[in-house]
């Protein structure tokens, strides 16, 4: 039976991957569809702040990426941490604010009303998560959740194959092959930095760059340019803008 | 449903996905919605097992299966060829490739069909097996057509990897999930360098790879030892 809900999803998917090689984005794309959703994003985590986001549908699924990111809460951090699903059927709803007081504005202010967030478990790995979205409130009724979970199951298998697939390449070269989460890559940049002007460990950096963008309403990504830019430099005071800029 | 339920539900479907996962339940889904969407009367699957040998793994009706073990038994038929070859097999009209496979073509005419083609199914390089469709009309397979069912041959490729033994999955988690922390710690360690040389950041990239190769050390290990202080670049 589940071997055949596997085969329906698999050519849903299939049906959105006529343009090319399918992808996890074709996936996404059948699974947003299907599940009555308005958009899906994927991160692949080592932990809470060593992710990446692999793919999103549009600026609200990316935007619910990069605020997690930012934050360090959400459906996401959690459904990662507990190795379960987190599925909000309305934010609105007074539980969430209190569980995730940064987060859920966030959430609501870039669009969303309904969360669910799918771990990607590959046997004993948790290899990340696959978040949908509702920009209205309602739950994912059994049958979509049981679908939901299948497309969670494609995508991890996206991204494992991909990942084989690439494996022959040099890593360098992989790294430096166009792919969305290439402007990643200043968050991470603007970590080394601060690391280096503060003296102290990445993860403590890290810390401290979403600290003053949260501080200063700021998107992450935004102030990790300013730093590679070096418009703005962390001192072991709190942070100051460099004059004349 | 209550986040308590959703994550009973969770655990036990979750398992049941993994547990359950049967290839011909799944092959057998995939050729019948095949034949659905892409407006043909059957769809049928061969597939090669270990020892490279093409079986019929499922159909999404009983002639159409025959068919499929009538083209093993024989050798003949577009499925084979499409096969060897790893290419499209398209036959408009099968009355007019009687000569060329005499038996297979009197069998697929005697129940009906007038038309057949073959699509490969591929894993990077390597042609599995392949994705039969049989109509009762004649006629040429048309390129959207052609497309959307090259595309249904390649997802049904990629959803197989799902049976693949779970260790096999896990150690490709576990690189997946190494190569993005790679990626982190070589990025920060640009940063790490451009900001004590004052360099770009391509610039302390091409002098972290170039001392790493000095030192002949991996450019992970290097990234992660100019973070963790141990090393100067």
């Amino acid at each position: 039976m589940h071997g055949g809900q596997a085969g329906r999803i698999w050519v849903r998917i299939g049906l959105r991957s006529v343009d090319g090689p399918v992808t996890v984005a074709h996936a996404c794309a059948a699974a947003v569809a299907d599940l009555g959703t308005d958009g899906a994003g994927v991160s692949v985590m080592v932990s809470p702040t060593a992710r990446e986001t692999m793919h999103a549908t549009d600026r609200i699924a990316g935007e619910l990426e990069d605020h997690q990111l930012t934050f360090g809460q959400g459906p996401c951090v959690d459904a990662f941490a507990a190795g379960g699903p987190v599925l909000v059927g309305d934010l609105d709803l007074p539980p969430y604010f209190d569980r995730w007081p940064v987060f859920t504005p966030a959430a609501r202010a870039s669009g969303a009303r309904a969360l669910f967030a799918l771990p990607l478990q590959v046997g004993a790995i948790r290899l990340g998560v696959f978040d949908l979205y509702r920009i209205t409130p309602g739950p994912l009724d059994r049958d979509q959740l049981a679908d939901a979970l299948a497309y969670a199951e494609a995508v991890a298998t996206l991204l494992l194959d991909a990942a084989e697939g690439s494996a022959a390449q040099d890593a360098e070269q992989t790294s430096r092959r166009a792919d969305p989460t290439a402007n990643r890559a200043e968050v991470h940049h603007a970590t080394g930095m601060v690391l280096a002007q503060l003296d102290v460990g990445a993860d403590e950096a890290f810390l401290r760059l979403r600290a003053y963008a949260y501080a200063n309403d700021r998107r992450l990504i935004d102030v990790a340019r300013d730093v590679v830019q070096r418009r703005l430099r962390f001192e072991p005071d709190p942070p100051v803008e460099d004059g004349g800029g | 449903m209550s986040e308590r339920q959703a994550a009973e539900a969770f655990v036990e479907l979750a398992d049941t996905l993994i547990d359950d996962f049967d290839v011909v339940d799944f092959l057998h889904q995939v050729t019948v919605r095949c034949a659905d969407v892409l407006g043909v009367a059957a769809a049928g699957v061969l597939l090669t097992d270990q020892r490279g040998a093409l079986r019929v793994m499922a159909a999404s009706n009983e002639e159409s299966r025959l068919l499929e073990l009538l083209q093993l038994q024989t050798d003949e038929g577009p499925c084979p060829e499409c096969f060897r070859t790893g290419r499209a097999v398209v036959v408009p009209d099968l009355s007019a490739v009687v000569q060329r496979w005499p038996r297979f073509v009197a069998a697929a005419v005697g129940t009906g069909y007038a038309s057949v083609h073959a699509l490969p199914m591929r894993l990077r390089s390597e042609v599995i097996g392949a994705l039969n469709l049989f109509d009762r009309r004649t006629g040429d397979l048309d390129e959207e057509t052609a497309r959307l069912g090259q595309a249904l041959a390649d997802v049904a490729t990629i959803g197989l990897l799902q049976e693949r033994a779970i260790r096999r999955r896990e150690t490709l988690a576990e690189q997946l999930q190494t190569a993005l922390n790679s990626r982190i710690v070589i990025e920060q360690a640009k940063g790490v360098i451009a900001e004590r040389r004052r360099l770009d950041m391509d610039r302390s990239f091409a002098l972290l790879r170039s001392s790493a190769r000095a030192g002949d050390r991996r450019l992970s290990d290097l990234a992660e030892a100019v973070i963790n202080g141990t090393a100067e670049v």
